[in-house]
């Protein structure tokens, strides 16, 4: 029973496939309707499934031999844990939705039929890639997930699009074949690639690496630092970011799916292979800066984009930094229960944009542009909300969750770190969202209050739960904190400049609200619109990559027109 | 009794068969029928009588392949009467590669050294305007034959020597891969996909059976060249704009990948072999691909004026993307299970070495998906005259796709034996990864 469980999942979602592509052209529409009950079915399952290993534990189904070398190539198994149950229900759940939405978006397109085939196709894979029995069948429906991506973010006859979609493929493949040197790397040291004997024996004999002469790392370093590479490609990381925004000419609900499901591949990858990345502090880091960047980076080229379907590709390239980044703090769970909640946002902006570009181009007047009225006045009572929510409301949740829930928020760097990006990030939020008009109303003020600490407590409430559903041993979650603690001074240094950053950017808004004029250097000013050019360009990485792109091909003809002679 | 036989049989049915395509001479369709019909019988002959002969180190799947790639690159050539000679040559060709594999020295080195004989004549009489004679083609092969003659008279090491000189044109290795360039470009018909196989399992052979005796510093010298020429291939393949010399580049970059393997191990597996299979029958493929758009827009046509067959030619779109995909090792087929099952079993080698391997194999999803896109994709042209593909190309493209799923989907157990490797010694291995 258990197995079948299990299996019954991707199974519905290829007979989903199978149900579109086979049959004749009349049927095409009926059999569309009819393969969403199978996928239906696969979310139902997933829901069986987690339930299943929640109260049982993790299902194993092998149908290979771990033992035999002979075998490992194309070694098709299923381990289903929490986990991969969770990522199942996701995936499935999205899927359902996004596929049913997409019977009636594209229900005119002369290609629907291979783009509802490729949907179930991609859900498949998705499905097998997370419940994968070991890191080779990972790796297989990974690079399988590469080529299909390929060609959901493609159309045949626009050329920025097919440009597009072979800059999605390269860039992927680069990450892929880091994957795969990690994999080789991995079974050349370890002699095994099943998860659980991989982290034994990983765990049991640390080794060193001699790169260079002279230069030594830890082999765990080297196995899931060229791992973590192959995350970035999948979770759209500084540098490797670039394909997601060459891919936003795909239908809408294909990006529902990237930035619902896809894209959150490298989270699940971390969090899959934990106890390694847990051993190894250098990739953690690594992780945390790379992270980081990410997220500054794609939130400032968000704010900088004119265009709706751009803004939301950049701000998903900044939660997933965001995500990463939580990884490299050593939070696997939060940065779970992050792509959880971010793909389920994602899902519903990217599927609701399309009516509000139509709206847009229907009504000139929309967005309406009574907003601007507001701005003007001053009201002390907004301002004290704002200045309650963001400089008064954390200190309260950090005692009433170390104080009254026991939540031990205070016991690892991570956590005070993330704290503070919550922080800085609700405090942006609240500016955005409100934008401190003068509102004079007690009853706004204090549904906005009651609000945020009814959401606050939930959320932390819902990630404490959450994590120790996730990775039930307490002390597994304090090793892979403690694995990411940083040297003490660059953690005081990011504290103090995350206080700085959000005590300094309320001051300036209040004395700017008051009309008050605040001395800038130019330098400053000027600063100021260079980095906007920057950003507003995405900081120049497209035209970095061309002009690599370009040389690269420029010095190969040379290379090639050195060595012609014999066979023109 | 009957074993000694095995050998003469195999590599007498093929050319039985070609006998027979003289006698039907006049009809071209029937010629070609004949070639299938008869490369299908050498099949069934090896499927139901290899098992009788010795396994040779780099196992049985070649003696497989030879006629499965024969039957590819006859039903791949449209029917037309300057095609006989190619389809009458492919099983003569297919008969001494049957000698070569099953017939022990000096038979099998006769048949090779008859094979390069004739591949010279030929490059010697088929030259264009387009494709002109090339001495340098034509001279590897007579090195090669010259390697084959000294490894059959010498001793060792010079015969040893000698016999990985030829083994380097055949399973083309910088700087001797000019013979296989020659012969894939050249060669008339449906010769270049069969033989796109033919000489990379030869080749293999050969180096299964000379690897053993090779002194240590050749084999040094092997792996920097094997590995230079990964880079070279790979390097040259992503400069072409003829898609033939793409794709032969490509070929000999990851045959090179394959020397450097080799080389590692000190030995030619089963896994080498499919390898080889797997890149030869993916790049014998793409040249039948490639064939349909020359038979329908003219030889050698330029690939940059060809776009947007993916609406117009369903078929012939889902077959040449699956056909890339595998060309360029992704999964589920042969090239990617050839490359891992080498990469996973292979002994520690040099971090540099595994650098330049990967970079080898990332290339190729360079090149071969810019023309894969430049073909299926873009606009269409309103002046080309879309046809798809006709049912004996669908066969033939069917039937490369399959065979290297196939390759990769099936275990290695079907024809090599469970080497289950140490895990103590996994552990034990020098960790020294420096180049």
């Amino acid at each position: 029973m258990r197995p079948s469980l299990v299996l019954i999942v991707p199974f519905l979602l290829l007979t989903a496939a199978g149900i579109v592509m086979i049959g004749g052209a009349m049927s095409r529409f009926t059999r569309a309707k009819a393969a969403a009950y199978p996928i239906g079915l696969a979310f139902l399952g997933a829901i069986g499934t987690l339930i299943l290993v929640s109260s049982q534990g993790p299902v194993t189904v092998r149908f290979y031999d771990p033992a035999s070398v002979t075998s490992l190539i194309i070694p098709i198994g299923f381990y289903v844990d929490r986990l991969s149950a969770v990522m199942m229900t996701l995936i499935t759940g999205v899927s359902t939705i996004i596929y049913c939405y997409s019977t009636r978006y594209m229900y005119q397109d002369g290609h629907a039929r291979r783009y509802l085939a490729l949907i179930c196709l991609t859900d498949f894979v998705l499905i097998c890639m997370v419940s994968s029995g070991n890191l080779m069948m990972l790796f297989l429906f990974w690079q399988l997930l590469s080529y299909l991506l390929y060609l959901l973010a493609h159309n045949h006859a626009h050329p920025a699009t097919s440009a597009g979609a072979f800059k999605t493929f390269t860039l992927l493949r680069v990450a892929d074949t880091a994957f795969l040197a990690g994999i080789v790397l991995a079974y050349q040291l370890y002699g095994t690639l099943e998860y659980q004997e991989l982290f034994a024996r990983v765990a049991a004999t640390p080794m060193a690496l001699s790169i260079l002469p002279g230069l030594h790392v830890s082999a765990t370093t080297a196995v899931t630092f060229l791992l973590f590479i192959g995350a970035m490609g999948k979770s759209a990381q500084f540098p490797l970011h670039l394909w997601l925004p060459g891919s936003l000419f795909a239908p809408t609900p294909v990006h529902a799916l990237l930035h619902a499901g896809i894209i959150n591949a490298g989270g699940f990858l971390i969090n899959r292979l934990a106890p390694l990345f847990g051993l190894s502090s250098t990739t953690l880091h690594v992780a945390f800066v790379v992270g980081t960047l990410t997220a500054v980076f794609g939130a400032a080229m968000m704010l900088a984009q004119n265009d709706i379907k751009k803004t939301l590709g950049f701000s998903t390239i900044g939660q997933m930094g965001y995500m990463i980044m939580e990884c490299g703090l050593g939070a696997f769970s939060l940065a779970v229960f992050h792509l959880i909640a971010h793909g389920l946002f994602k899902a519903t902006v990217f599927l609701n944009c399309g009516n509000v570009i139509h709206k847009a181009r229907q009504e000139p007047h929309f967005p309406h542009g009574d907003q601007a009225d507001g701005e003007a006045g001053f009201s002390r009572l907004t301002w004290l909300t704002g200045f309650v929510t963001t400089l008064f409301i954390p200190l309260l949740i950090l005692l009433v969750t170390h104080g009254v829930l026991r939540i031990p928020l205070l016991e690892s760097q991570g956590t005070v770190i993330i704290l503070f990006f919550i922080w800085i990030t609700s405090s942006q939020a609240i500016l955005t969202l409100t934008r401190l008009r003068a509102v004079a109303s007690w009853k706004v003020s204090a549904s906005m209050l009651l609000t945020l600490l009814f959401i606050v407590f939930v959320y932390l409430f819902a990630v404490e739960s959450f994590t120790a559903f996730l990775y039930p041993n307490p002390e597994e979650v304090a090793s892979y904190f403690k694995a990411a603690d940083l040297p003490d001074w660059l953690f005081d240094l990011i504290v103090g400049m995350a206080a700085l950053m959000t005590i300094l950017g309320w001051t300036y808004l209040y004395m700017h609200a008051h009309g008050r004029t605040i001395r800038m250097p130019a330098w400053i000013d000027g600063l100021k619109i260079r980095l906007y050019t920057v950003f507003l360009n995405r900081i120049y990485a497209d035209e970095f990559y061309q002009l690599v792109g370009s040389t690269t091909s420029k010095l190969v003809h040379r290379i090639d027109k050195l060595e012609r002679g014999w066979s023109r | 009794m009957m074993d000694v036989f095995l050998p003469w049989l195999f590599a007498g049915t093929p050319f039985a068969g070609a006998l027979v395509c003289l006698a039907l001479w006049s009809d071209p369709y029937r010629v070609r029928m004949s070639a299938i019909v008869w490369s299908v019988i050498t099949l069934a002959s090896i499927v139901g009588l290899a098992n009788r002969l010795p396994a040779p180190p780099d196992g049985l799947l070649p003696l497989y392949l030879l006629p499965v790639a024969a039957v590819v690159s006859a039903l791949g050539q449209p029917v037309h009467e300057n095609h006989r000679l190619s389809w009458a040559m492919t099983l003569v060709f297919l008969g001494l590669g049957m000698g070569v594999l099953t017939a022990g020295n000096p038979f099998g080195l006769l048949c090779l050294i008859s094979l390069m004989l004739i591949i010279m004549f030929l490059l010697y009489r088929h030259h264009t305007t387009l494709w002109p004679i090339s001495w340098w083609g034509i001279g590897s092969f007579g090195g090669g034959v010259v390697g084959t003659g000294l490894s059959l008279a010498a001793a060792p090491p010079i015969s040893s020597v000698a016999s990985l000189a030829a083994c380097a044109v055949l399973l083309p290795l910088m700087p001797f891969h000019h013979g296989y360039l020659t012969a894939l470009t050249r060669l008339p018909g449906s010769l270049p996909p069969f033989i796109a196989l033919l000489l990379p399992v030869l080749g293999l052979h050969g180096l299964a059976t000379a690897m053993p005796t090779i002194p240590n510093e050749f084999i040094a010298v092997v792996s920097l060249l094997a590995l230079a020429s990964s880079l070279y291939g790979a390097i040259k393949a992503l400069a072409q704009s003829r898609v033939r010399l793409m794709l032969g580049y490509g070929s000999v970059s990851f045959f090179s990948i394959l020397w450097w393997f080799v080389a590692g191990a000190h030995a030619a597996t089963p896994r080498a072999s499919v390898l080889a299979g797997a890149v030869g029958l993916a790049t014998g493929g793409l040249l039948v691909a490639w064939q349909v758009i020359r038979t329908r827009y003219g030889d050698d046509v330029d690939p940059q004026a060809i776009s947007g067959l993916a609406f117009p030619m369903p078929s012939y779109a889902v077959l040449l993307s699956l056909l890339g995909l595998a060309a360029m090792g992704i999964p589920p087929f042969g090239v990617f299970a050839g490359f891992m099952g080498l990469l996973l079993t292979a002994p520690p080698a040099s971090t540099i070495g595994l650098f330049i391997a990967l970079t080898a194999w990332l290339a190729a999803s360079w090149y071969i998906m810019q023309m894969v896109q430049q073909l299926l994709f873009g606009a269409r042209r309103p002046d080309l005259r879309y046809a798809d593909l006709r049912r004996p190309e669908f066969t033939s493209l069917l039937i490369v796709v399959l065979a290297l799923l196939a390759l990769g989907l099936a275990p290695i157990s079907w024809y090599a034996s469970d080497q289950v490797p140490n895990k103590t010694d996994a552990m034990e291995r020098s960790l020294a990864w420096n180049g």
